[in-house]
């Protein structure tokens, strides 16, 4: 099974509908919160070299931002 | 062959599509997603019948009210990158690399938010320019940014980013603001926001990620630099026209240009509505409207050869 980590803020709504996209899909996944949890966001950065929600790692591929079909891709959903 | 090709999934799409499929038009609508602009609102307030909903919640409305027509094609998840117009028909490329014909068009594709077009502006997208301040404002604990743009939208980043940023300094090109009363009190009674009129963005500025802005001051035609680790951009929207506008009239603004009894624009076969239109009000509300006089004008001149 697929390692999928979100990094998200509870305000964003790309982050929600990401989170509702691996559920639907029965996608299991470790969410952090960037906007309480310091650490991972200096995580998020490193990994992604982004500063803005939500970044997605699917097996240590990085995904910024809700990008359907490239998440659809790295899970093999349809 | 289509005889209506609805482009867009916003609330002008949607509707367009609910009452095409209810007039029996043999129709078609692609969407890159539903929903438009208001998706990112965490909660709307004028969606008339709806005392409250997110942008979400409304985006998945929309979806399901559509899939709930029998009588239309939904091609989501792609956009149009090319129209030629046939004579009689047009024939339509998609990104995803579909050709579609359709005899008539209804043009919903909506705005895009205005980029500020300067120097360092794209280089730092996502390395602390930002253009969803509900989405990345948490992200600026602690830091120093600018809001750019005295709208309400500039005037909302303001707000979204009062919890955690140490200092906001919103950044107007006039002399006055434009937003909210409500909201303009609330921001210049914050000892946090600073606000500064009569200025020009000129360059952003950073290595990897952004370390201030250039700016130019009219009042004293000074030149000078801002130290900031964030530039939130919130200067409108463009709308998003290019895909007909070798076909149709356009304004200064680029939006189509449509008669208000109609919805139809400068090209006897190319309807247009909602915020890619020269509507005054960009509404959801207005945009559904909109459209529905839209498609009962094409079903009109379908069935009628009006």
């Amino acid at each position: 099974m697929s390692q999928v980590v979100i990094y998200s803020t509870p305000t964003c709504v790309y982050c929600k509908a990401a989170k509702e996209y691996f559920t639907q899909n029965k996608v299991a996944y470790t969410e952090h919160n960037v906007a309480e949890d310091e650490k991972a966001l200096e995580e998020m950065q490193t990994k992604s070299g982004q500063f803005g929600v939500p970044v997605i790692d699917i097996d240590g591929n990085i995904i910024v931002g809700f990008d359907k079909s490239a998440i659809a891709k790295l899970l093999k959903l349809s | 062959m289509y005889d209506l090709l609805i482009i867009g999934g916003g609330p002008s799409g949607v509707a367009a599509g609910v009452y095409a499929a209810r007039k029996k038009i043999k129709a078609a609508l692609i969407a890159e997603s539903f929903g438009g602009q208001s998706y990112v609102s965490a909660d709307i307030q004028n969606w008339i019948g709806t005392k409250s909903i997110s942008g979400l919640d409304l985006a998945k409305t929309f979806e399901e009210h559509l899939r709930a027509q029998e009588d239309i094609e939904i091609i989501d998840g792609d956009v149009v990158v090319k129209i030629e117009d046939k004579g009689e028909s047009f024939s339509i490329e998609t990104k995803n690399g579909k050709t579609l014909e359709s005899k008539y068009l209804l043009i919903c594709s909506g705005s895009h938010r205005r980029h500020l077009n300067i120097p360092g502006e794209a280089e730092h997208e996502g390395r602390g320019v930002v253009y969803c301040s509900i989405c990345d404002a948490p992200l600026f604990r602690n830091k120093e940014v600018a809001v750019i743009g005295g709208g309400n939208a500039g005037l909302e980043a303001v707000v979204d980013l009062l919890p955690y940023a140490t200092k906001i300094t919103l950044i107007i090109r006039s002399d006055r603001m434009k937003g909210d009363a409500v909201t303009q009190e609330k921001i210049k009674a914050d000892p946090k926001v600073e606000i500064m009129y009569e200025i020009d963005t000129k360059e952003v500025l950073g290595e990897k990620m952004v370390s201030g802005i250039k700016y130019l001051d009219k009042k004293t035609n000074e030149e000078k630099e801002l130290a900031v680790q964030g530039v939130f951009v919130e200067i409108g929207a463009v709308p998003n026209s290019d895909i007909v506008k070798d076909l149709v009239n356009l304004n200064e603004l680029k939006e189509v240009v449509v008669d208000h009894k109609t919805e139809q624009t400068s090209h006897p076969r190319i309807w247009a509505v909602g915020d890619v239109s020269d509507v005054l009000y960009k509404q959801n509300n207005v945009s559904a409207g909109d459209a529905v006089k839209a498609v009962l004008n094409i079903y009109d001149r379908l069935v009628k050869g009006l």
